[in-house]
């Protein structure tokens, strides 16, 4: 794990201002407490029943998150640069980990710890109101998802996503596309084709 | 603070409203009496009959309300069909949240099931209690946590557990709902077709007696 340099930093920084202002001297106080970690394709970050120590964003790469069950996975999230991750419920109640969090590119992810997290939020002027809005935005994320996965139809919720998403459909293997949108395998290669036919 | 009030008139109402907030928030931060004052004076009591609409799908949602009394539910309309997402009811707080924080149109219905008390706080004001120092940010920002995990589960419980096992889950940990709520709609919060609902119901004996958290069936009762 290094510590971050200003070759991630300015990237870090100017996804966090979706979140929140990020002053100067904020800025400053924040940046030592960040770490670098770099994983290969393929690799387990976090696995079911440990303690999410980081919260993490994704500089470069790609990241899955999902549920291990008996007959198949399912995808709660996929994360691409700019996008943040973690196991919410582990890392916030310090509970062992409900989910897998696996890279699916080889990825760098900018990271701060629980601890670093706690000292932070003491000894940083405007830290709560910043947690509070990183919080509320993740929320907002998880319950429009969630909305979006009760209430639209399989067909709609492929389409919405192609069109909102279009260059995952060549980065993200199909079958957790599949899960991610709730779509079973035969029904999301249908619809591929159907959608390749018509930009034909 | 509810003591050496004597002859007024909505006693009972105050009372439980100050409880409420020391019950709620001070699960945060520490509240001290001055603290509950303040919070009194930024919210208001709304009062509800049974089966009254408190947010309308497309109206911006100006309360973040905690429930004294009653209960509620929150839905969305899918082809005609309700999709309770939500059951609320007493110590609970009740909100179309991403309405609320985000000012856009709701895309839920919020709607009381029993004559419902809330007391609640417009987001002007909640932005003003924010403002007021730190630790009101520190207890938005553990509230917001809390809204995030509760989130989360209800997202693992439906894809980790059976219908089987969501019901007697719920039966276990909210009993009382069993004879409070209306059938159709502990079904549809459940995501339980009516017909496997009743059949689960029959099965636990009406009141979920002698069934684990997992659901297996230690001892029937018939």
């Amino acid at each position: 794990m290094n510590q971050i340099d200003n070759a991630y930093y300015p990237y870090v920084q100017a996804n966090l201002q979706r979140f929140f202002p990020v002053n100067e001297e904020q800025s400053k106080f924040l940046m030592p407490y960040l770490k670098v970690r770099q994983f290969d394709k393929k690799t387990i970050i976090l696995n079911e029943g440990e303690v999410e120590q980081h919260l993490s964003m994704v500089v470069k790469g790609l990241v899955r998150k999902y549920v291990k069950k008996s007959k198949k996975d399912t995808t709660l999230q996929l994360a691409t640069e700019g996008h943040l991750i973690d196991s919410e419920i582990s890392y916030l109640r310090r509970e062992p980990s409900p989910v897998i969090i696996e890279t699916i590119e080889p990825s760098i992810l900018v990271s701060i710890t629980y601890d670093d997290m706690q000292e932070v939020l003491e000894k940083m002027p405007g830290a709560n109101k910043m947690g509070r809005l990183l919080l509320t935005a993740m929320f907002m994320k998880k319950d429009e998802r969630l909305y979006k996965q009760l209430q639209l139809s399989t067909r709609e919720r492929f389409l919405e996503y192609i069109q909102n998403h279009p260059h995952m459909l060549q980065r993200v293997p199909q079958k957790y596309l599949a899960s991610y949108l709730n779509i079973k395998p035969e029904t999301f290669s249908r619809l591929k084709h159907l959608i390749r036919k018509q930009s034909a | 603070m509810c003591t050496n009030h004597t002859g007024i008139l909505n006693l009972d109402l105050t009372c439980r409203m100050l409880a409420g907030f020391q019950d709620y928030f001070g699960r945060y931060i520490d509240l001290a009496d001055e603290d509950i004052r303040l919070l009194s004076g930024l919210f208001e009591t709304r009062i509800y009959d049974k089966k009254v609409r408190i947010v309308e799908m497309g109206e911006v949602d100006q309360y973040l309300s905690y429930v004294i009394k009653g209960l509620l539910r929150k839905y969305f309309v899918r082809d005609k069909e309700e999709v309770i997402t939500q059951i609320i009811k007493e110590g609970e707080i009740v909100v179309s949240s991403v309405s609320y924080f985000s000012g856009n149109p709701s895309r839920y219905v919020v709607e009381t099931i029993e004559p419902t008390t809330v007391v609640s706080i417009t987001y002007a004001n909640l932005e003003k209690l924010f403002s007021m120092g730190d630790k009101w940010e520190k207890m938005g920002r553990l509230m917001m946590a809390d809204f995030l995990v509760q989130k989360e589960y209800w997202l693992l419980d439906n894809i980790n557990y059976s219908p089987r096992q969501r019901f007697f889950r719920f039966i276990k940990e909210q009993p009382e709902l069993l004879k409070r709520v209306p059938q159709k709609w502990l079904a549809s919060y459940l995501n339980i077709k009516p017909e496997t609902f009743s059949r689960l119901k029959l099965l636990a004996g009406g009141n979920g007696n002698g069934v684990d958290s997992e659901g297996k069936i230690e001892k029937l009762t018939r």
